[in-house]
């Protein structure tokens, strides 16, 4: 929100905003967090209010209808709902020994980085100075300064 | 007693009776916006006419199985009467989940496995030692071999020895299909045409017309080309779901190099994005993860094994999971893994004729091996010793 604010009043490409580096550092982990995500639109059945919410319980009906045991108390059901961020916390690793999910991670490569246009995808040569996006051209500088630059909030 | 083998994909379940031909089924649930009214439970995809801005709910998160009561629907529809009739009682199952799998995960599976569906045995193993098993049989000469499983969650590399998986040569790079679809569905939308909602139809176009390049900035070059030199590009024709069903590239002679095309087809022009995205496999950098990819992960894996194992393992290379299907992965493995490696250890990069069911396969074979019945936890064994006993056995 901040960063629009910002956006409107540094059209003057003279006096253009400076994005620190934790700045930087959080548009890239959300760009990273967004290539995870399973959907960008809305649940389609989330814009019929009534029904929304009235269907998981027809479903539940037809199929539990048959023999599912009622083995599971509600801390079972709890147990059912942990997202991948809490299960990885509940496994305690960074106090675990020997090789786990944490270590088998690809360690950094040692290959030195390439750079690419964030326009158009060709390799570049040019830093934008206020963002550190990458640019191969003053016509693609035009289109990331019209279009993200300052004024991106993903 | 019938076994079942279940390669519980986070994109796709292999599966199939051990006796039998296997399938490949979304392991997923659907909501489509022309039917609003219902949610479409993994094959019954194929009701959907329109899949245009089709709803995913997955069951897995970053490889992880999460979201049990999506898994137990898919699971209930493939075990039910409009898939593979299961009769429990005469069951055994043999089902596949990720390395470094958390606890919780693997304790809910024993009880959904065993109390709820009541399986007469299970064998819960990683599906890359399915993979290696399926190898093994095949090349019983070799000691050892190193699995790529490249699915759509991320990209495991793993080293084999007699059948073993080693532990400590594990090696995750968090690329995978899912990833790939959804950073060409972000660079389209922002070079051309809105389709941040079109994950099923972004992935098909992934899947048609991405490579591998074996020479990436020659590629680059070339894409940039005027006209018919540029040899990348290609015109992609949209699916409408009602002409046109499916997509398809234009052919080369129809192909229209200056201008747009008359008739009402909607195009996506594809030029790098072609062997940009499935680059991220190879160089996760690119696009800001600090990884190494593919080649170098494998040659570094190898080089912290065994100075004595290492060249069973490069000349062993055996590449599964759906991404390998990409034209160009095994010949650029090869390539750089070479390049990395000394010039006196041969080299050697297998690509199963059917990378995405290989590991069904190996599971196929492993319930054909005298050894299975010692292998499986039975209902009966769980229920005296509990998740101790699965603990004990399973090598996961
Ligand atoms: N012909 C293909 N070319 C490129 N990618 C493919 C192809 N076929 C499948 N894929 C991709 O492979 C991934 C699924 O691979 P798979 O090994 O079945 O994954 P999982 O076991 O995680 O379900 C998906 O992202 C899919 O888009
Ligand atoms: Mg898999
Ligand atoms: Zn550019
Ligand atoms: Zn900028």
């Amino acid at each position: 929100m901040v960063e629009k604010k910002i956006a409107v009043r540094s059209q003057d490409a003279n006096q253009r905003r400076v994005l620190d580096r934790a700045t930087r550092q959080r548009r890239l982990t959300r760009q990273l967090d967004a290539l995870e995500k399973d959907n960008f639109q809305d649940d389609p059945h989330a814009s019929l209010p009534q029904l929304a919410k009235r269907l998981p319980q027809f479903d539940e009906s037809n199929e539990s209808g048959k023999k599912r045991k009622k083995t599971r108390g509600d801390h079972f059901k709890q147990r059912f709902r942990k997202n991948f961020q809490a299960l990885l916390e509940e496994e305690n690793l960074s106090v675990s020994e020997g090789p786990n999910y944490l270590t088998a991670c690809a360690e950094p490569s040692k290959l030195p980085q390439r750079h690419f246009c964030a326009v158009c995808g060709f390799p570049s040569n040019y830093t934008c100075v206020s963002c550190g996006a990458r640019y191969c051209c003053v016509r693609c500088l035009g289109t990331h300064h019209e279009t993200r630059c300052l004024k991106w909030t993903v | 007693m019938t076994t079942l083998v279940l390669d519980n994909g986070a994109y796709t379940a292999k599966i199939g009776y051990s006796h039998e031909k296997v399938s490949v089924i979304p392991n997923c649930q659907f909501r489509s916006k022309t039917s609003r009214l219902k949610t479409f439970t993994a094959s019954q995809l194929d009701e959907i006419k329109d899949p245009s801005g089709l709803f995913y709910i997955l069951p897995f998160q970053k490889g992880y199985l999460v979201n049990w009561d999506v898994q137990r629907k898919v699971w209930d529809h493939l075990f039910g009467k409009e898939m593979f009739k299961v009769d429990f009682s005469d069951t055994s199952i043999v089902i596949t989940e990720p390395y470094f799998n958390f606890t919780s995960i693997q304790e809910s599976m024993n009880e959904i496995l065993f109390e709820e569906y009541q399986f007469q045995a299970a064998l819960r193993i990683n599906a890359g030692s399915l993979s290696a098993h399926r190898y093994f049989q095949e090349n019983s000469s070799e000691l050892c071999c190193i699995v790529v499983d490249s699915g759509f969650s991320f990209t495991h590399i793993v080293p084999y020895c007699r059948g073993k998986k080693m532990k400590d040569g594990i090696c995750r790079i968090n690329v995978g299909g899912k990833l790939l679809t959804n950073h060409l569905k972000e660079i389209i939308s922002y070079r051309q045409l809105h389709v941040m909602d079109e994950t099923y139809v972004i992935n098909q176009v992934k899947e048609d017309v991405c490579y591998v390049s074996q020479d990436f900035y020659k590629d680059m070059e070339i894409a940039q080309l005027k006209g018919e030199e540029n040899t990348v590009m290609r015109d992609y024709v949209l699916p409408d779901f009602s002409a046109i069903k499916k997509g398809f590239c234009k052919p080369r002679e129809e192909m229209n190099f200056t201008g747009k095309y008359k008739t009402g087809e909607q195009i996506l022009r594809l030029t790098n994005e072609r062997f940009a995205v499935p680059e991220m496999i190879f160089h996760p950098s690119d696009i800001g993860i600090q990884e190494m990819g593919i080649p170098e992960a494998l040659v570094n894996s190898v080089n912290n094994l065994p100075e004595e194992m290492q060249p069973h393992f490069f000349k062993n290379i055996v590449l599964t999971g759906g991404n390998t299907l990409f034209p160009g992965f095994r010949d650029r493995v090869y390539k750089e893994v070479r390049s990395l490696t000394p010039t006196d250890f041969d080299v050697s990069v297998v690509q199963p004729h059917n990378p995405i069911c290989y590991s069904w396969e190996g599971g196929k074979l492993l319930s054909e091996n005298p050894d299975f019945d010692e292998m499986v936890v039975t209902r009966e064994d769980y229920e005296e010793n509990g998740h101790y006993i699965c603990e004990e056995k399973f090598d996961i």
